[in-house]
């Protein structure tokens, strides 16, 4: 049961199929439901033979009453306590037959929108770095990467809804306790503001131009580590136990691919330099955490580990950094960094996915 | 903090499913079927009597088969299930699972839509005129209840009839279910006699029985409390049903957005660091 499946479902080429079939003159088309809501009966108004008020036809058809002997002992302290032994304990005392949970259905656009957010929310960081110390040109060029990487962020969430046509729903409420909802207000503002930003600096208000640039960062900081939070905020077992350290590696990939974007397209000067060190001590950063956050989660961390993304994601994290302190390579590092970055995206959710789907690694974890 | 409807005579409704006197004759799978409209599912084949296998987008009640399995000495048999394993039946539990229409629902606090919401009746339902089926209430939930459907793209789970609800009907899987197994009610009266039945059963030598998510004190609740639970007599992990759980954004939400914003602060001094000391050089 994963994803999105195309054209009509099994049970409308049924009814079409046998569409007008009469038995001795009635209609046996079967009823094979419709998906996605509960029927959709009209009320009409009156009351059915046996309509009761207020649920009383569950009393009237009710086997078990005072008179049965169904429940006719009193409940005392030991109703809780028998729960108590059932669920408590620390070890899953049967084999576990699941299934247990359900896992995300996101395909591949949820990492490339990881992906592509991160690189704007790090590149927006870069712009008001530039601008602090004086490179005004580095700040504007910073600040259409953060534009352009962010363009196609929407276009791949709508892509991934199951209702396309209905994206502007997310826009409906505004609701604090749900990333999902704070990151689609998020994205909205950020890509206002990044639009601002640039428009300023082409039509030469260049102190609006930096103000924007500066509102886009703040905003950058939740679009770069939100999405950590929202895969920390779910019940797959990997993501939610990783949730003190999930954002802030996926903060420590974004800032690295804002700065290996932006060291790309800068060819000389000391923010060529600067952008150099940002992305070595970010992906050094992502290269300690995740190895502490692996051991935290013991073996609840082996889907990851045991990913190809995963494990190619490092090597090029690793080479890039070994290549940087060398002090060679000239651009590949910055290369291998922005890869790394998208592999770490996609490898962390598919091995989520891998994750739901351990019966027993659910079960573990519930047992605390 | 939740979008609920509010009518100040309703109160909670809720199911009590008793796994002990259920014969697993999906019944109520059939009537949930039958009143929601639903599709059936593809027949899938596997090593258990069981064929629905799991609750998603078009399946709202699954009768479960916990089939606990001994191996024994090689014998002829004439049970299909039992020769594919070359082992015995040794008990065999039906339990009819849920949506557990959770007071901390995982779901409801995933949805940015506002698509899910809870009703007058303490229960969560999905909007299906406003879900745009973004997915993230299916890995949301705790207990594997909620789905996207496949070709529809909108997500679907037990709205505890809530159409028969507000005419005072029952709803269709407790009316049809022939030995109560699943009861409706006023939550606080089905507490109620649920504990009154585990005490019954406990008198009569059933030590193992227990109420899954009613009836804890509040440090041991599950998901705030259960507005459908369950009697059972083997560990919940024999039921596919977690031992603890709660709503996942309420338990991991603030601490994971508050390391993430931290570490973006964190990366914005390492950056101007890194500016300072290339600039320093420069000059
Ligand atoms: S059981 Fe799952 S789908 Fe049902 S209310 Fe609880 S979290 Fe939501
Ligand atoms: S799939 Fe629908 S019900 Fe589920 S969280 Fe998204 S909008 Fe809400």
């Amino acid at each position: 049961m994963s994803g999105k499946r195309k054209g009509p479902p099994p049970e409308d080429v049924t009814r079409r199929a046998e569409e007008g079939r009469t038995a001795e003159g009635r209609d046996v088309t079967p009823a094979v439901g419709r998906r996605g809501q509960a029927g959709g009966w009209v009320r009409t108004g009156e009351k059915v033979a046996l309509a009761k008020e207020r649920w009383g036809d569950a009393r009237w058809s009710f086997l078990y009453d005072k008179d049965t002997r169904y429940a006719s002992a009193s409940a005392n302290g030991s109703v809780a306590e028998a729960a108590r032994r059932a669920r408590g304990g620390g070890e899953v005392p049967v084999a576990v037959q699941g299934p247990m949970i359900h896992a995300t259905l996101w395909t591949w656009e949820v990492p490339v929108y990881f992906f592509v957010g991160g690189l704007a929310a790090g590149s927006s960081l870069v712009s008001v770095a530039c601008d602090q110390f004086g490179d005004h040109e580095g700040a504007e060029l910073a600040r259409k990467l953060a534009l352009g990487a962010v363009l196609p962020a929407p276009l791949l969430l709508i892509a991934d809804l199951g209702r396309p046509a209905r994206f502007l729903n997310m826009l409906r409420i505004f609701k604090v306790r749900s990333p999902m909802s704070m990151g689609a207000w998020c994205l909205v503002a950020f890509s206002t503001t990044a639009t601002g930003a640039v428009a300023a600096d082409v039509l030469g208000f260049k102190r609006a131009g930096r103000a924007a640039g500066v509102a886009t960062a703040l905003l950058g900081s939740y679009l770069g580590s939100y999405t950590g939070a929202l895969l920390a905020a779910t019940a797959t077992p990997l993501w939610a136990r990783s949730r003190v350290l999930l954002a802030p590696i996926f903060v420590c990939t974004a800032a690295a691919s804002g700065a290996g974007a932006n060291r790309l397209l800068q060819r000389s000067g000391p923010t060529r330099e600067a952008l150099g060190h940002l992305e070595l001590l970010a992906m050094g950063g992502k290269l300690i955490l995740s190895p502490i956050n692996d051991r935290h989660i013991g073996s609840l961390a082996e889907p990851l580990e045991h990913h190809r993304a995963y494990k190619l994601s490092n090597w090029a994290a690793r080479i890039g950094v070994a290549l940087r302190l060398l002090r060679r390579g000239g651009d590949v590092p910055s290369v291998l960094f922005l890869a790394s970055a998208l592999l770490t995206r996609i490898a962390w959710i598919e091995a989520g996915k891998q994750s739901a789907g351990d019966d027993e690694a659910v079960a573990r974890m519930a047992r605390r | 903090m939740e979008i609920a409807v509010q009518r100040p005579e309703a109160q909670r409704m809720g199911f009590f499913t008793d796994t002990t006197v259920c014969i697993g004759c999906k019944a109520c799978e059939v009537a949930c079927k039958q009143w929601n409209d639903l599709p059936a599912d593809d027949l899938r084949a596997s090593l258990s009597y069981d064929a629905t296998r799991e609750l998603s987008a078009s399946t709202w009640r699954h009768v479960r088969f916990v089939e606990t399995l001994r191996i024994p000495e090689p014998e002829p048999t004439l049970n299909f299930v039992e020769a594919a394993l070359g082992a015995q039946l040794d008990r065999w539990v039906f339990m009819s699972d849920v949506c557990k229409h959770c007071t901390h629902a995982g779901c409801l606090d995933a949805c940015p839509t506002g698509a899910l919401i809870r009703t007058e009746f303490e229960t969560v339902i999905v909007q299906s005129d406003v879900c745009n089926g973004c997915g993230y209430c299916v890995p949301s939930c705790p207990f594997g209840v909620i789905d996207r459907d496949p070709y529809d793209g909108r997500a679907a789970k037990c709205t505890l009839c809530y159409d028969r609800l507000e005419d005072g009907l029952e709803p269709a899987c407790a009316k049809a279910c022939p030995t109560d197994s699943i009861q409706f009610g006023p939550y606080e009266e089905l507490v109620e006699r649920a504990k009154g039945r585990v005490a019954t059963l406990h008198e009569r030598g059933l030590e193992g029985a227990y109420l899954y998510g009613a009836g804890d004190e509040p440090q041991d609740q599950l998901a705030g409390g259960l507005g459908a639970f369950f009697l059972l007599t083997e560990p919940p992990e024999r039921y596919g049903l977690p031992a603890h759980a709660d709503s996942p954004i309420q338990q991991n939400g603030p601490i994971a957005n508050a390391t993430g914003v931290a570490a973006a602060f964190v990366a914005a001094g390492l950056a101007f660091g890194a500016f300072a000391a290339a600039f320093r050089k420069a000059r």
